[in-house]
């Protein structure tokens, strides 16, 4: 894990220069400025935009305010996603800075999940963990965790504290001396192009004649159009990696070997 | 606010499976269930083919839907009972779907009333019965919450599956111990859906044990 160090402060401190505007719809006082924000991949955009909320809201009348939800290109954005998720799922051919639509009305009910509160947040990322850890470990070491552990993980993601969440989450990135790996490998990989949110299943990190998997093997198994050459790769070249490594961040898994 | 007894249209069910799961540790279908209360997904697609059987035979209104076809829930698939405020009629939709991360099924569901205006998680919350509310409001992870359905992408409603095992495993060992035939879908469902509103008729556990 320590040869990773490297690779995993690169993936938590990376960064999305975004800019936040105002619907045309909204009701406003007076002209609304966008907003301009350095968003983490790693986090979620209910649990980031305070700032941009309240900047929105100042011009704004209390009566014309109601659930804040986020759009790009008329799509709206689901917060449950990681940010770095999204970038890359929907925007990153574009030019930067990425260009976000603020909405306070209207919150689109078949599309998005409410977020009525930080603690809602809490839930989903430790629900995520959780599963991560299933999979894993049958939820072995996060359910013999202690509750401050598992607060000390969100408050490190919440905070922006890599040593903080790190400091609980190795534990997650271990595994028994005698394996030589996890029993599962969690992952989802996400694409445009397809029907459902996403493709997770069950993959060994180790093959049957003890050969560690590579994430090209993954790749081969569970989405072999990501790599048939024949194939507009570039689709899912994109970002795959960045989209895979999204919610491995969040969940913690190990490297691919 | 006056609190109503949700009036229910007809139950519309759907019973996904994930695609085939070749790696699975459960390669064989198997009801002496010997180990853990866990269950491989083609046992679980077993169970549901069972369950659809009596299903069909009752005219319960559950259906079968492998993943792989693009779903479209029919307009006008639902009958809808009538009543006096029809304001007060809300449509439930249950799916059950089988979680390789938990080796279990996982209930989600959604209801909207008859203008299409969805519940909220209040909503929801008001209609469970009081003794279940305690139980879940104990561990914030096995109460009701909304989530992402993993097929259709849309908010539903779901039971946390992380401590399904828990629950099953007393209801499994002692169908062991007793050589009953247990369907375990039906008995996972008969615990789970009455806290939001899904009763199981009584003969699907009849025709599990009818079955030898």
């Amino acid at each position: 894990m320590t040869d990773d160090k490297d690779v995993l402060r690169d993936v938590w401190f990376g960064r999305i220069p975004t800019c936040f505007t105002l619907y045309q719809d909204e009701i406003t006082e007076r002209e609304a400025e966008p907003y301009y924000l350095l968003l983490p991949r790693v986090s979620y955009l209910t649990l980031v935009t305070d700032k941009v909320k309240k900047h929105f809201q100042k011009v704004m009348r209390q009566e014309d305010i109601s659930e804040i939800w986020f759009e790009y290109e008329g799509t709206p954005l689901k917060w449950h996603y990681p940010i770095g998720l999204l970038f890359d799922l929907l925007a990153s051919s574009s030019a930067l800075p990425w260009n976000i639509t603020v909405h306070f009305k209207s919150f689109p009910e078949k599309d998005l999940l409410h977020c009525p509160s930080k603690d809602a947040i809490e839930a989903h990322f430790m629900s995520c963990m959780k599963e991560a850890d299933a999979l894993k470990h049958k939820s072995q070491v996060i359910n013999e965790m202690q509750k401050k552990d598992h607060k000390q993980l969100w408050m490190g993601l919440q905070n922006d504290r890599f040593d903080q969440f790190w400091a609980i989450n190795r534990k997650l990135m271990e595994y028994p001396a005698e394996e030589n790996g996890f029993r599962y490998i969690p992952f989802r990989i996400y694409q445009t192009t397809t029907e459902r949110p996403f493709i997770q299943k069950l993959f060994r990190p180790v093959a049957a004649d003890g050969q560690l998997h590579t994430l090209g093997d993954l790749l081969k198994e569970v989405c072999p159009s990501a790599v048939d050459p024949e194939d507009r790769v570039s689709l899912c070249r994109s970002g795959w990696s960045a989209v895979v490594r999204s919610w491995l961040t969040a969940t913690s898994t190990s490297e691919f070997k | 606010m006056r609190k109503t007894e949700p009036q229910r249209g007809i139950l519309h069910g759907q019973l996904w499976t994930a695609e085939e799961q070749q790696d699975t540790i459960y390669t064989q279908l198997s009801f002496n269930m010997e180990e853990d209360e866990f269950i491989g997904e083609k046992t679980f697609q077993h169970y549901c083919a069972e369950f659809i059987k009596h299903s069909q035979q009752i005219g319960d209104s559950w259906e079968w839907r492998p993943s792989k076809e693009a779903f479209e829930l029919p307009s006008d698939d639902c009958e809808v009972i009538e009543t006096a405020a029809a304001s007060k009629v809300i449509k439930y939709e249950y799916h059950v779907l089988y979680s390789c991360s938990y080796q279990v099924p996982v209930l989600y569901f959604r209801a909207s009333f008859l203008d299409g205006r969805p519940l909220t998680l209040k909503d929801i919350w008001e209609g469970v019965h009081e003794c279940y509310k305690t139980r879940l409001l104990q561990g914030p992870w096995d109460t009701i919450t909304q989530q992402e359905h993993p097929i259709l992408g849309q908010p539903f409603f779901v039971l946390h599956p992380c401590k399904t095992n828990e629950f099953m495993a007393p209801v499994l060992k002692n169908s062991r111990k007793i050589n009953k035939n247990v369907n375990y879908i039906t008995s996972w469902l008969s615990i789970v859906g009455p806290v939001v509103g899904l009763n199981l008729p009584l003969s699907y556990a009849k025709a599990t044990s009818q079955a030898e």
